[in-house]
């Protein structure tokens, strides 16, 4: 047991619990109609918040509370406080689309209500590994709010309980998340060294020895994190399409689709797998995550262009001046919508309701975001590429995905937009003492 | 969709009507002017009726950007000695700082001593936004960076929360900026450069 420096019964559950194996939850968005209902929603809601105390132990459903800027107003937040939020976050994620990358299919006009709309002021989640704990937190939940006044809800979604836990693609995904020094928990083989809990929680010390500016007063902003929520619809006929078109055999497919990814579908990854799937390696966590890219410096195992070693590049000599520990993100992919279908291969197809609620976590979530939509998804001059991420990215016309391969590399063109973007939003994870400070305001 | 075409596309004529609307624009600017600046006016015509494939947008808060490559024009004023130190530190290092090769995204750097020593401007071409990237300068090179900067009056220090502020101070729009090659980013030209030279090389074995 490493040693614990972080206030863990006022930080919120998500930011350190990992997603339970299976999975099942609900993403609830609400609109404030009046704050004095507002601040009686979340005086309602605090006892129910679970903080990240004995995080490891996990075995519990746990409910998050979230607020967007729009949200901090319609709870008649001092001017003097909200002021004190970052540009980003007050302008929210649909004005920021230049910034984000957000263009053409992404753009914000081709967004689901209430996504864009700036209606979203409330972002409640429920999370469970149990199927009748879930039930039970989320009634719990919706108690609170189904019958005030001042509160609308505007969505709700249930995600997980998806067959092996797989997502839209059928992979096993969020393997491999960074290690906030002071959590309390040794790092896991290859999770790095830990990196400072101020990139990751208002009010510590980060990377550059100093904490990041945090909303005022200190009570608000202390131990609470920014989220960056992005609902995603897969595209699991052109995915598929994909694989058909450059793969002769079902091996050939499922080595191109590791190929995309760095991963076989099982989470095991081409560094320690590079020929076959290994599922064995891959359900152990002390081991699918070990590894650099010191013995991999032309891609011949994860290409440069592969979404894991794009997103994470590790020890990758990189083509521009990069701290790879600035730009860490906690994730939690929560997928929702149909299984995956490895014989869907129609247009309608990509149009069935399925994907991800992506969730991005840190204290500088909105850079982070924005930085990584830029520059490392939808640009490859960081890997000497010009191409774009092969799961997230925004696809040209003819846009293309390397191999490297001896003597010659493969490159693979017409690859298209797998994930397309119906929503996002800028969102704020306050501490439990910060919720019940916005909860009093006005008494 | 503001995506990088990767491929140059012939630029795009205006139609007549709307060049004859920019040319009236142009004449009532120019009423003052003699006559030989007037023909010469209308010798611009052709010029102004084709429009290239990617035009001037703007770039992080202020600045320009064509294609890939950003502008960052600069006008700051020194701290006391600092153009006597900075103008010894550019003849030492020949304006070529270790630095700069390592960031991997600069085109290029100009620095001039303006009104007797007691401002500098700096002006610089690189590939997206500056800001972007700045925490990672930060955190690897900050000691060429303080070096540099503590040369300017009121130099917060690279630690400092407020530098993307300090910078943008003092930061002056371009009106206009130009790029003859918009999509070669710095690696993207390093690249080419190399492909060029293998493929010669091996043109030159097989011929």
């Amino acid at each position: 047991m490493a040693t614990v420096s972080l206030e863990l019964t006022e930080i919120q559950a998500t930011l350190l619990r990992s997603r339970p194996a299976p999975y099942y939850g609900t993403h609830v968005m609400l609109r404030i109609d009046d704050a004095r209902g507002g601040r009686e929603l979340l005086h309602r809601l605090v006892p129910h918040v679970d903080s990240a105390a004995d995080w490891w132990l996990h075995d519990n459903a746990w409910t998050a509370v979230t607020l967007s800027y729009a949200g901090l107003v319609a709870l008649g937040t001092p001017e003097a406080t909200l002021r004190s939020f970052p540009t980003a976050f007050r302008e929210g994620m649909a004005a920021r689309a230049e910034h984000l990358f957000d263009f053409g299919p992404n753009e914000p006009k081709n967004w689901e209500a209430p996504f864009g709309s700036g209606q979203i002021h409330v972002a409640l989640s429920v999370f469970s590994g149990d199927q009748t704990k879930w039930r039970l937190a989320s009634e719990t939940a919706w108690t609170q709010f189904r019958e005030l006044q001042g509160v609308t809800l505007l969505m709700s979604q249930d995600f997980g309980a998806q067959p092996g836990d797989l997502n839209s693609f059928g992979y096993k995904d969020g393997i491999g998340q960074p290690a906030i020094e002071g959590s309390g928990v040794e790092p896991l083989p290859g999770q790095g060294r830990p990196i400072k809990a101020g990139e990751f929680i208002l009010g510590y010390p980060g990377e550059s020895g100093v904490p990041l500016v945090m909303p005022q007063p200190d009570i608000l902003g202390r131990n609470g994190t920014y989220v960056a929520l992005r609902k995603y619809q897969s595209r699991v006929g052109a995915f598929n399409r994909f694989l058909r078109e450059n793969g002769n055999t079902p091996e050939e497919r499922e080595l191109l689709a590791a190929k995309l990814v760095g991963r076989w579908r099982s989470g095991a990854p081409l560094t320690l797998a590079p020929e076959r799937d290994d599922p064995a390696l891959a359900a152990d966590p002390r081991r699918n995550n070990d590894f650099d890219y010191a013995k991999d410096p032309h891609g011949y195992q994860v290409p440069f262009g592969a979404h894991m070693r794009r997103m994470n590049p590790r020890d990758t000599e990189l083509a521009q001046l990069t701290d790879v520990n600035l730009h860490r993100i906690v994730r939690r992919g929560t997928t929702y919508g149909a299984p995956y279908d490895p014989d869907a291969v129609s247009e309608g197809d990509d149009e069935i309701p399925r994907g991800v609620y992506f969730i991005a976590m840190s204290a500088k979530a909105m850079d982070t975001m924005e930085f990584l939509q830029k520059e490392w998804i939808n640009k490859g001059d960081f890997m000497n590429l010009r191409e774009r991420d092969p799961q997230i990215g925004l696809q040209d016309k003819d846009s293309v995905f390397t191999i490297p391969q001896h003597p010659v590399r493969r490159r693979i063109h017409g690859i298209e937009t797998f994930n397309v973007l119906r929503g996002g939003e800028y969102l704020f994870m306050p501490s439990l003492s910060a919720l019940r400070w916005l909860a009093n305001l006005g008494s | 969709m503001q995506t990088q075409q990767e491929t140059q596309s012939k630029p795009t004529v205006l139609p007549q009507k709307e060049v004859d609307t920019m040319m009236q624009d142009l004449r009532e600017l120019y009423k003052d002017a003699p006559d030989y600046i007037k023909r010469a006016l209308e010798e611009l015509r052709g010029g102004i009726s084709e429009i290239p494939d990617t035009l001037m947008e703007t770039a992080g808060r202020i600045g320009a950007r064509q294609g890939v490559v950003s502008e960052l024009t600069v006008i700051a004023p020194f701290a006391k000695g600092g153009a006597e130190r900075l103008r010894k530190l550019l003849a030492l290092t020949h304006g070529n700082f270790s630095a700069t090769e390592k960031v991997g995204s600069v085109h290029d750097m100009r620095f001039v001593f303006l009104e007797n020593d007691t401002k500098m401007l700096f002006a610089t071409a690189y590939d997206g936004d500056w800001d972007d990237y700045l925490d990672d300068f930060v955190s690897k090179i900050p000691n060429e960076l303080d070096v540099i900067f503590w040369n300017f009056e009121g130099w917060p220090g690279i630690h400092s929360p407020s530098i993307k502020d300090y910078i943008a101070q003092f930061q002056v729009a371009a009106e206009a900026w130009y790029v003859s090659n918009p999509r070669l980013s710095v690696p993207q030209a390093k690249r080419l450069e190399k492909i060029d030279k293998a493929l010669n090389e091996f043109l030159d074995k097989i011929s």
